[in-house]
């Protein structure tokens, strides 16, 4: 029996695919989930900052004061604004939220009344907005301790995104990251059956007709492509006939989305089938992109319930651009020049994995005259 | 109709192909004959346009597939080595594809279809998917699928390879009745009884060289090949073996004192010949054991080892 042990083993450690499924994903993930839930995040956001929208409408002694101390907090710069331009900034989600004193704020300070203060936030970004709120509240209560009588010390929180299409955030999270996750591992497949064709001999027996080899290779990425561009269809009428997501928001840029989409995430699975070897080389090899750029991208846990550091290294997985133009479709309900950053990384990805993939193929897999 | 002219062929260090240089007729089937590693393969992934020579040059009626290779391509058809099939199509979905690479119209496809799967025996299972075939019936649509727009040349290498007696059998049927129909055929194999069954003219290669090239009795010639009678007598004496030495053609491989080994030109007309001399002599023939020359022996006269070394 020992020897049988011994014998598996050393197959284990020999084996670089075991073990890198076994021990180097799962530190991978464990690491990037610990980042999402907080664990390490949160050492790492006492040096974050964030920026504060503040629009004062009470423009008293008291509300400068006020003002004047949330900006000492650290973590937070303020920035003065109007309503019009700070909803449009939490609209277009370059900011979280934007603080609204309003007019009585002084009076009501003195009166013991409640307080007219509003914090416009994106849901979005609730980890950020809900961290602006409490730092709030806690300049509040530092200045009630001073001898105001406060009753309540929390502005009314009011989400300006999701009420044009009464969309709740989540469906749009689970449609789009779960639309992305399953279509990178759909493409990942069609990338690596051009590994099939060329270990069966059928890539050789093409070569042998009159076609070219670009033909064989363009046809491969036009078929991952229609095959992407279908499923993110599927998905996107399944989840407005059964799950009630509004897709007539704006068709324009759904379907723009769905085609960068498409494009960018077949080449990236054209791409990995590009550098493997062997079609158990590019299994192995998807799996570990697929599951890292998932984790980080939003796929797996809402870039919303993760610390803001992740949203920065978010940007790094081709998930991210994908969720966040979805989000910007049927959440921010943006028009198409707003969602061009994403539509034109989406695309440019694309363009990059498909001149790589073109070169590496065309050495590796198509051997040529 | 096609002509090889001093092609070589090197991977880094390791020559492939050396100056190799031979002329295939129209309509012959032309055999390629040499063991695992004899470059066999690289020859025919050159004529078949799949890779490049380092120098030389070939020519299909008259064209330089280097510099045409598109219009060599519709002239040939090529039967990989590998099953090279779509498992999840039918028999017919296969070949409605593989043929319509070569550009024929739809409806003439979809006839040519039905005569080569008539032609393979395959008709009733036209609508399976191949995965359900046999090994066996796989090689069979295997060659089918590249003679869907009938080739002038068919390019085959080794297309019996695993497959069972009865079915080789049906594939050589196949590919007599291609060659009956004027198609010239290029055929490698490693098997020297599928050479000598099949083959006009066969060219000898063993590491990356051309040894002999040319029909079975021109190779017997080119390699000094001959036939091999042994003879079991009741005694045979020092005057016999030197009498059949010196009176005929014969070479004496061996004797001993009850069986003499004999090598001649032409067993069919020198035998009777022999067993007259013998008895003349009062020697009683026992028993006698005749062996053509055959593609081993040349093979083994030409390059020194078998086939299968």
């Amino acid at each position: 029996m020992l020897k049988l042990f011994k014998k598996d083993l050393l197959l284990f450690f020999n084996d670089q695919k075991s073990f890198v499924l076994t021990f180097l994903l799962p530190v991978i993930l464990i690491t990037l989930f610990a980042f999402a839930y907080g664990a390490i995040g949160d050492i790492i956001e006492r040096s974050d900052n964030t920026d504060l929208l503040m629009v004062d409408h009470d423009s008293t002694d008291i509300s400068a004061g006020f003002i004047s101390d949330i900006d000492t907090l650290s973590g937070i710069t303020i920035v003065k604004s109007e309503v019009g331009a700070a909803r449009e900034s939490i609209i277009k989600g370059k900011i979280a939220a934007a603080l609204v004193i309003g007019k009585g704020f002084s009076d009501s300070l003195y009166k013991g009344s409640s307080i007219p203060l509003e914090m416009l936030y994106d849901r979005d970004k609730e980890l950020e907005s809900g961290n602006l709120q409490a730092k709030v509240v806690r300049v509040l209560v530092s200045r009630a301790a001073g001898g105001y009588p406060i009753e309540s010390f929390m502005p009314e929180m009011i989400s300006i995104l999701g009420d044009k299409t009464n969309t709740d955030l989540n469906l749009i999270q689970a449609v789009a990251g779960t639309a992305i996750l399953m279509l990178l591992f759909s493409m990942a497949s069609v990338g690596t059956s051009i590994l099939d064709e060329k270990e069966n001999g059928t890539i050789n027996r093409l070569l042998y007709s009159p076609i070219n080899s670009h033909t064989i290779l363009y046809s491969k990425m036009l078929f991952a492509f229609f095959v992407a561009v279908l499923q993110l269809t599927v998905m996107f009428l399944f989840a407005w006939i059964f799950l009630g997501l509004d897709i007539s928001v704006n068709i324009t840029a759904l379907i723009i989305m769905i085609l960068a989409t498409a494009f960018s995430i077949s080449s990236v699975g054209i791409f990995l089938a590009a550098i493997a070897k062997s079609r158990q080389q590019a299994q192995s090899l998807s799996t570990l992109v697929i599951l890292v750029m998932s984790a980080i991208g939003g796929s797996m846990i809402p870039l919303y319930f993760m610390p803001d550091i992740m949203s920065k290294i978010a940007v790094l997985s081709i998930n991210y651009w994908g969720i966040q133009g979805f989000y910007d479709i049927f959440w921010r309900v943006l028009p198409l020049p707003d969602i061009l950053p994403e539509i034109l990384v989406l695309t440019g990805i694309g363009v990059v994995m498909t001149a790589l993939s073109i070169r590496l193929i065309t050495r590796n897999i198509l051997k040529l005259l | 109709m096609i002509e090889l002219k001093s092609i070589s062929k090197s991977y880094g260090n390791i020559v492939s192909l050396r100056d190799i240089s031979f002329k295939i007729h129209e309509g012959e089937i032309f055999g390629l004959l040499g063991p695992n590693g004899a470059g066999k393969s690289t020859t025919v992934n050159i004529i078949n346009t799949l890779l490049k020579p380092d120098s030389g040059h070939i020519y299909i009626d008259g064209i330089n597939i280097l510099s045409h290779p598109d219009e060599c391509k519709m002239m040939m058809g090529v039967v990989p080595q590998e099953i090279a099939l779509y498992d999840n199509l039918t028999a017919l979905e296969n070949l409605m594809f593989w043929g319509g690479l070569y550009n024929v119209p739809k409806a003439q496809l979809r006839i040519n279809a039905a005569d080569i799967l008539e032609l393979v025996g395959l008709s009733g299972r036209k609508n399976d998917r191949i995965k359900t075939f046999s090994g066996g019936m796989k090689r069979r649509i295997n060659i089918a699928c590249s003679i869907l727009h009938k080739p002038k040349i068919l390019v085959m290498d080794e297309p019996t390879a695993g497959v069972d007696p009865q079915n080789r059998n049906h594939i050589f049927d196949v590919i007599e009745n291609l060659n009956n129909e004027g198609m010239t055929i290029i055929y490698t194999t490693h098997y020297m009884e599928e050479a000598e069954r099949l083959c006009d003219t066969i060219a000898i290669i063993d590491t990356g060289s051309i040894r002999a090239h040319g029909t079975m009795d021109e190779l017997k010639k080119i390699s000094g090949a001959r036939d091999i009678i042994t003879l079991t007598l009741s005694g045979i004496s020092e005057e016999l073996v030197n009498s059949i030495r010196d009176e005929h053609s014969f070479t004496v491989l061996s004797s001993s004192p009850k069986s003499i080994k004999l090598e001649c030109d032409n067993i069919s007309d020198q035998v009777s010949t022999l067993v007259n001399h013998v008895e003349k002599t009062g020697a009683v023939i026992k028993n006698i054991n005749t062996r053509g020359a055959n593609l081993e022996s040349v093979f083994l006269k030409l390059t020194g080892k078998k086939l299968r070394d």
